[in-house]
C-alpha cells in the first residue's frame, strides 16, 4: 500500500506541466484513483483494520493533495510569469491617434481678456459683422461727410450695408439691449479696405470695452486700463494718456505703454520714442449715449478699443500679420 | 500736416524749447506727432559767397572755382553747376576737403534743392545781393487724423496758440487788421446761398509782377511740404499754411463780366481745373463762376482758364469760407483732395477770411514790388452766428476727470486757449473753435484735462453696485465647441469672409445669393461667404503640400443675403480631415466628433453635390432637424489623398440642445433582448433600417443597436444582411414572453410588409 502511495507521489512530482498534473490528479485522486482503490475493500476488513486503513488513507490523501496543490500553484505562477514576460511592451513608441489640436492664437488671447473682464463683472457681447451705417457711424457721432470717416477705409456692401470697421457698433447694441448701468466688452472680426502686407490686414480682430454708470471718471478709465494691461503683459505696465480724436468719445485719448522691449530709452519697435501706442479710449460722447436712448445728464462712462490682433502679435512676437489668416498648420500648429 | 518750427517761433518769439521737446509736448497735450526732421541741414554753417574765378577742369564737366566764402576765407571749390561763373553771389557750405575731379575741393556751392529751399537742382543758388540764407529749420509732422476736429490747427498760427498755451509763453498775432481798406467793391460778388458759402471776401490788385518768391518764403513752403510756384500762388499757400485760410488768385483780365458768383453748378457744366483734369459738375457741387461759367470748384481747386501766368498783371484775390460738408461731398465725388478741401471740410471760421486778406496786404508789396490795391474790400457775408456760452460746473468737471478742480487753474487754462470765462464760469469758445469742435461741457473737459495732463489724474477703481453679469449663452457654447475640437485633434484656422464668384460656383453656390462687396480690395474677393467651404478647401490644398494627414476646423459666420432685409449671419463649424487612405475612416471620425456636440445625431444619405464624392455625402439630422452635412470632397478638388468635411450650423445645434438635463429613474426590472437580421439591398443605409425598426418596435423598445452586417453566400449578389439587437423593457414590470414575442412579430411583420426578408 505504501508502495502504491509512493508511486503516486512520484508521478505527481514528475509532472512536467499543468496538463500532466491534471492527468495525474485524475489517476491518483479521482474516483478510480489510488485512494479510491484503497477504500474499495474496506467492507471486508475488521473494524480495527478499518480504523487502521482509514488513518492510512487520510494520511495518504493529505500527502498527495498537498503535493498536488503545491505543484499546481508553482505551475500557475510560472505560467503567469511566462505570460507577463511574453507581454513585454515598448511604451516608448508614439501613441496612436490624433495629436491635440491647436486653438487659433487670436482665440487664445481673446479668451484670456474675456476671462479678465468677466472677473471684473463685464458682459461679453457679440454683434454682426455686416452692419448698418447707423450702428457703425451715425450712432457713434460720425455723421455722413464727417472727415473721421476717412480714418476707416470701409468695405461697402450692396443694400446700404457695410462691413463693420470697428467693434464699436457693439457698444451701441449693448446700450440698446442692456441699458445702463453697463459693463461690457465685445471682441470680434473687423474689416478695413486696405492692402495686405506684413503689418496691415483688411481682416483683423478688435476688442471693444465700455462702462456706463454714474460719475465714471478719467481716473476710473486709467485704473481699468492699467489693470487690463498688467494682466495682459503679466507685469506692471507704465501707461500714459494723451489727446486723441475719436468722434464717439469726448475727451478722447490715445493710450501708450512704456515700450516693453527697451523699457524707455528707445528702440526700433517703439520707433525710438520709448512708448508704444496701444489703444484709443475716452469718456463716451453724450451724443452717443443719447442716440442709444441713455440720458447723459444721469449717466456717463468710458469706452476703449483694443487691437486684439496687434496684441496677439506682440504677445507671441509674430512678425508678419499674414500668418494669422493663412490657415497654415506650420504656423497654427505651434499654439497647441 | 507739417509744421515749421521756425514759423511757430515767429508767433511765440520767446519759445525756448527745441523742436524735439516741443514735439513731445504737442503729442501729450494737443495732437499726435509722427516725428521731427531737419529741414535744410546743409544750411547749418552756410554763408553767402562770391565766385571770384571759375575755370573748366580739362576732361571733366566740373569747374574749379575760387570763392570768397566770407568768414571762411577764400576757398577752392569744385562745382558741377553750369551757372557757376565769376561774379555770382551764391551760397557756400563748409563740408571739408575732398578730391573731386583731381582737384582738392574745400566745401561746396549748393543748389536750392540741396538746401531744401525749392526743387531747383539745375544750378547753384543765385542771390540778388540783398537776400540772406534761410535759417536751418525743423519740420514737425502731425498726424492728420489727430486734428480732423480742429480747423484752427491746419495753420501755424493755430498750432502756435497751442504751444503758447502749453508753455505759458506769449502769442503774437502777425495779422494787422488796420491794413484792411473800407468796403468799396472792386468786383461784384453774388452769393446765392449763405449756408453753402457763409462769406466771400476779395481784394483786387494791379501792376502785379509774377516772379519767383524770395528764398525765405520758398524755404518756408518747402518746410511744410508745399512746392514754390510763383509769388502770387506762393502767397496764397503761405497764408493758408499760416492762418489755415485757403485762398485763390484769379487773373482779373481772364474773367468775363464784372461779377463773381458763388453758386451751385448747373447741370451739364464742367471745368478744366489747374491739374489739367476736366470735371463734370452737378448742382451738388458749389462753384465760383464769372459771366461765362465756372472759374473754380469752390473750396477745392481753381480753373485753368483764369490761372495766374507769367503775363498776369491784375489779380482778384479770393478769401472765402465754404460749408464743410458741401466741400467734402464735392471733393469725394470728384475724388479730388486738395490742401484747400482738406481744410474747408474741417469747418473753417468765416471770420478768418478778412484776416487772411489783411495779411496779404502786408506781404504782397514785398513779393511783388510796385503792386497796387484797386478799390477797397469786397466782402459778401451772411449772418455769422456768435458762439454760445457753455456753463461749466467745476464740481462736475472734477468728477469727470477724477480729482477736485482748482478754479484759478481751470480759468488760466481756458483763457490761454482764448476761451472767454465769466465770473460764473460761463465759458465762451473762440470763434475758430466754435464752428464744430467745441459746443458742450464735455468738450471743455478735454480742454482742461489735456492741458493739466492726463497723468495727473490718479487711477481709481469705480464705486459701482455689484450685480450678476449678463452672459450670452452663445459665448460659452462657442468655447465648448472650440475646446472640444482642439481636444479631438483639430487645429483652428481663420479664413477671410470674402470669396470669388468662381469659388462660389465651384461649391455649387449661386453668386446672386451672395452679398456683394461694392469696393472689393482685389478681384476674387467680391462676395461675402455663404459657406466656410471655399476657405477650408484652400487650407486643405495648401496644407496637403506639407502634411500627409491633418485635421482642421473653423468657426465663422456665414452671411446670407436677404431680399430687402438685413443679411442673416449664422455661426457655422466646419471640420476637415485629410489623409492618404481610402477615406472611410475620416468620414466616420468626423461623425464621431460631431456626436460630442449633438449626441444622438442621425446621418441620412443624400444626393451628392457637384463638389462632393458622388456616393459619399449625407445630411446630418438632430431632433429631426437638418443641422449639417457630411461628405468627402470630390477627387477633382483634392490632388492626392482624401478630404472629409463636416459642416454644422452652430446656431441650430445650440437651439436644439436640451436646455436642462433631466434624470430618468434607473430601471428596476430587467430588460430582454433579441436579434434580428434584415436582408436588404447592399446600398440600403443601415441607419434607415434602424429607424424603421425603432418605429415598429414601439414605446417598449429601449434601444435598437446595429450589430454587424454580412454580404456573400448564401445571400444573393447585391444584397446584404444587417443584424440589429432590440432591447425591450418596461419601467413597472418585467415583460412576459408573449409581450416580447408580440413586439418581435410586429417588427417582422412590418419589415415584411415593407418588402424586407428576415433571416431569423
Amino acid at each position: 500500500m505504501t508502495e502504491l502511495v509512493d508511486t503516486a507521489l512520484e508521478r505527481i512530482h514528475s509532472s512536467a506541466n499543468l496538463a500532466d498534473l491534471e492527468a495525474v490528479r485524475v489517476d491518483v485522486l479521482g474516483r478510480k484513483g489510488v485512494l479510491a482503490q484503497l477504500s474499495k475493500d474496506m467492507g471486508k476488513l475488521t473494524s480495527e483494520e478499518r480504523v487502521q486503513r482509514g488513518k492510512f488513507i487520510n494520511a495518504a490523501k493529505q500527502s498527495l493533495e498537498g503535493a498536488y496543490d503545491a505543484l499546481k500553484a508553482k505551475f500557475e505562477s510560472e505560467a503567469l510569469a511566462a505570460r507577463l514576460d511574453a507581454e513585454w511592451l515598448d511604451l516608448t513608441v508614439p501613441a496612436p491617434g490624433p495629436k491635440r489640436g491647436a486653438l487659433h492664437p487670436v482665440t487664445l488671447i481673446q479668451w484670456e481678456i474675456e476671462d479678465l473682464f468677466r472677473s471684473m463683472g463685464f458682459s461679453v457681447l457679440d454683434g454682426p459683422e455686416v452692419e448698418t451705417e447707423h450702428h457703425n457711424f451715425d450712432a457713434l457721432n460720425i455723421p455722413p461727410d464727417h472727415p473721421a470717416r476717412d480714418m476707416q477705409d470701409t468695405f461697402w456692401l450692396e443694400g446700404h450695408h457695410l462691413l463693420r470697421t470697428h467693434t464699436s457698433p457693439v457698444q451701441v447694441r449693448g446700450m440698446e439691449k442692456l441699458g445702463p448701468p453697463l459693463k461690457m466688452i465685445a471682441p470680434g472680426r473687423v474689416f478695413r479696405n486696405e492692402s495686405v502686407d506684413a503689418s496691415h490686414e483688411h481682416t483683423f480682430y478688435q476688442l471693444e470695452g465700455m462702462m456706463i454708470d454714474k460719475d465714471v471718471s478719467v481716473g476710473n478709465l486709467i485704473y481699468f486700463m492699467k489693470t487690463l494691461l498688467t494682466a495682459i503683459f503679466h507685469r506692471e505696465v507704465t501707461v500714459r494718456l494723451r489727446p486723441g480724436f475719436f468722434p464717439f468719445v469726448e475727451p478722447g485719448f490715445e493710450l501708450d505703454i512704456r515700450c516693453l522691449i527697451c523699457g524707455g530709452p528707445g528702440c526700433p519697435v517703439c520707433k525710438q520714442s520709448g512708448w508704444v501706442e496701444l489703444l484709443p479710449c475716452g469718456l463716451v460722447n453724450p451724443h452717443v449715449l443719447r442716440s442709444s436712448g441713455i440720458d447723459p445728464k444721469e449717466w456717463n462712462g468710458f469706452a476703449f478699443g483694443l487691437g486684439l490682433t496687434r496684441l496677439v502679435m506682440m504677445r507671441y512676437a509674430i512678425d508678419d500679420i499674414r500668418w494669422l489668416q493663412s490657415g497654415d498648420l506650420r504656423f497654427l500648429g505651434q499654439f497647441a | 500736416m507739417k509744421f515749421s518750427y521756425n514759423w511757430i517761433k515767429e508767433f511765440v518769439p520767446t519759445l525756448d524749447i527745441p523742436a524735439e521737446g516741443l514735439e513731445r509736448l504737442i503729442t501729450m497735450k494737443t495732437a499726435e506727432c509722427d516725428g521731427v526732421e531737419k529741414v535744410g541741414p546743409l544750411r547749418e554753417g552756410a554763408v553767402v559767397a562770391q565766385v571770384l574765378e571759375a575755370e573748366a577742369i580739362p576732361g571733366y564737366h566740373n569747374q574749379k572755382a575760387l570763392v570768397d566764402a566770407g568768414p571762411y576765407g577764400i576757398k577752392t571749390v569744385v562745382c558741377g553747376a553750369p551757372n557757376c561763373r565769376a561774379g555770382l553771389a551764391t551760397i557756400y557750405v563748409p563740408l571739408g576737403v575732398k578730391n573731386v575731379s583731381g582737384v582738392l575741393s574745400d566745401g561746396m556751392l549748393a543748389s536750392a534743392a540741396e538746401l531744401d529751399i525749392n526743387k531747383d537742382h539745375d544750378g547753384i543758388v543765385e542771390l540778388d545781393g540783398s537776400e540772406g540764407i534761410p535759417a536751418l529749420d525743423h519740420a514737425i509732422e502731425i498726424d492728420n487724423k489727430s486734428i480732423t476736429h480742429r480747423p484752427d490747427l491746419w495753420g501755424h498760427h493755430g498750432m502756435a496758440r497751442e504751444v503758447a498755451a502749453i508753455t505759458g509763453h506769449a502769442l503774437r498775432d502777425v495779422v494787422d487788421m488796420s491794413r484792411l481798406p473800407t468796403p468799396s467793391w472792386p468786383v461784384e460778388v453774388q452769393v446765392e446761398d449763405f449756408s453753402l458759402c457763409p462769406r466771400y471776401s476779395a481784394l483786387v490788385f494791379e501792376n502785379v509782377t509774377v516772379q519767383a518768391s524770395p528764398l525765405w518764403l520758398q524755404a518756408r513752403l518747402m518746410a511744410v511740404g508745399l512746392n514754390p510756384i510763383n509769388n502770387i500762388v506762393d502767397l496764397t499757400n503761405f497764408i493758408m499754411a499760416e492762418l489755415a485760410q485757403p485762398m485763390h488768385a484769379f487773373d482779373r483780365e481772364k474773367l468775363v463780366g464784372p461779377t463773381i458768383y458763388a453758386r451751385p453748378a448747373r447741370e451739364g457744366e464742367s471745368i478744366l481745373a489747374l491739374n489739367d483734369e476736366t470735371y463734370e459738375l452737378t448742382p451738388a457741387n458749389l462753384v465760383i463762376a464769372d459771366g461765362s461759367g465756372p472759374i473754380a470748384i469752390a473750396g477745392v481747386i481753381g480753373g485753368d482758364g483764369s490761372a495766374i501766368s507769367g503775363t498776369t498783371t491784375t489779380i482778384v484775390l479770393e478769401s472765402a469760407s465754404f460749408q464743410a460738408s458741401s466741400v467734402r461731398k464735392t471733393s469725394s465725388a470728384l475724388k479730388l483732395r486738395t490742401d484747400a478741401s482738406m481744410r474747408f471740410e474741417k469747418a473753417q471760421d468765416p471770420r478768418n477770411t478778412v484776416r487772411a486778406l489783411a495779411r496779404a496786404l502786408e506781404l504782397l508789396p514785398i513779393l511783388s514790388p510796385g503792386i497796387r490795391l484797386v478799390g477797397g474790400l469786397a466782402d459778401c457775408c451772411g449772418l455769422l452766428a456768435e458762439p454760445a456760452a457753455i456753463p461749466l460746473n467745476l464740481d462736475w468737471l472734477g468728477r469727470k476727470l477724477g480729482r477736485p478742480m482748482d478754479a484759478a487753474e481751470v480759468r488760466r487754462i481756458l483763457e490761454r486757449l482764448e476761451f472767454d470765462v465769466d465770473s460764473d464760469f460761463n465759458v465762451t469758445p473762440p470763434t475758430w473753435r466754435a464752428t464744430k469742435d467745441v459746443a458742450m461741457a464735455e468738450d471743455l473737459v478735454e480742454e482742461v484735462g489735456r492741458m493739466m495732463g492726463y497723468d495727473s489724474f490718479p487711477p481709481t477703481p469705480p464705486m459701482v453696485p455689484c450685480a450678476p453679469t449678463y452672459d450670452p449663452p452663445a459665448r460659452e457654447f462657442l468655447r465648448h465647441v472650440k475646446r472640444t475640437m482642439a481636444a479631438e485633434g483639430f487645429t483652428e484656422v481663420s479664413n477671410y469672409s470674402f470669396i470669388s464668384e468662381g469659388e462660389a460656383r465651384r461649391f455649387g453656390l449661386k453668386p446672386e445669393d451672395h452679398l456683394r462687396v461694392l469696393n472689393p480690395i482685389a478681384a476674387g474677393q467680391e462676395l461675402m461667404r455663404t459657406s466656410l467651404i471655399p476657405g477650408i478647401h484652400r487650407n486643405i490644398v495648401e496644407n496637403s503640400r506639407h502634411f500627409d494627414h491633418f485635421r482642421i476646423f473653423e468657426v465663422g459666420h456665414e452671411i446670407h443675403r436677404q431680399q430687402d432685409a438685413k443679411p442673416i449671419e449664422r455661426a457655422h463649424l466646419m471640420l476637415a480631415l485629410y489623409a492618404k487612405d481610402d477615406g472611410r475612416a475620416g468620414l466616420l471620425e468626423l461623425k464621431r466628433v460631431a456626436q460630442f456636440l449633438a449626441p444622438g445625431l442621425e446621418v441620412r444619405a443624400a444626393a451628392a453635390e457637384s463638389f462632393e464624392h458622388s456616393t459619399r455625402a449625407a445630411d446630418i439630422f438632430w431632433h429631426d432637424t437638418k443641422i449639417g452635412r457630411l461628405a468627402e470632397l470630390h477627387p477633382h478638388l483634392v490632388e492626392a489623398g482624401r478630404a472629409a468635411v463636416l459642416d454644422l450650423d452652430l446656431a441650430l445645434v445650440q437651439e436644439l440642445a436640451p436646455a436642462v438635463l433631466k434624470y430618468t429613474a434607473v430601471r428596476r426590472f430587467p430588460t430582454s433582448a433579441f436579434d434580428l437580421s434584415v436582408v436588404a439591398a447592399s446600398r440600403e443605409p443601415a441607419g434607415a433600417l434602424e429607424r424603421q425598426i425603432r418605429i415598429l418596435a414601439g414605446p417598449l423598445a429601449e434601444a435598437v443597436e446595429y450589430v454587424r452586417e454580412y454580404q456573400g453566400p448564401p445571400l444573393p449578389e447585391g444584397s446584404k444582411s444587417v443584424s440589429f439587437r432590440v432591447v425591450v423593457g418596461a419601467a413597472d414590470r418585467t415583460l412576459s414572453t408573449p409581450e416580447i414575442l408580440a413586439i418581435r412579430d410586429g417588427i417582422i411583420a412590418g419589415l415584411a410588409a415593407a418588402g424586407y426578408e428576415l433571416r431569423i
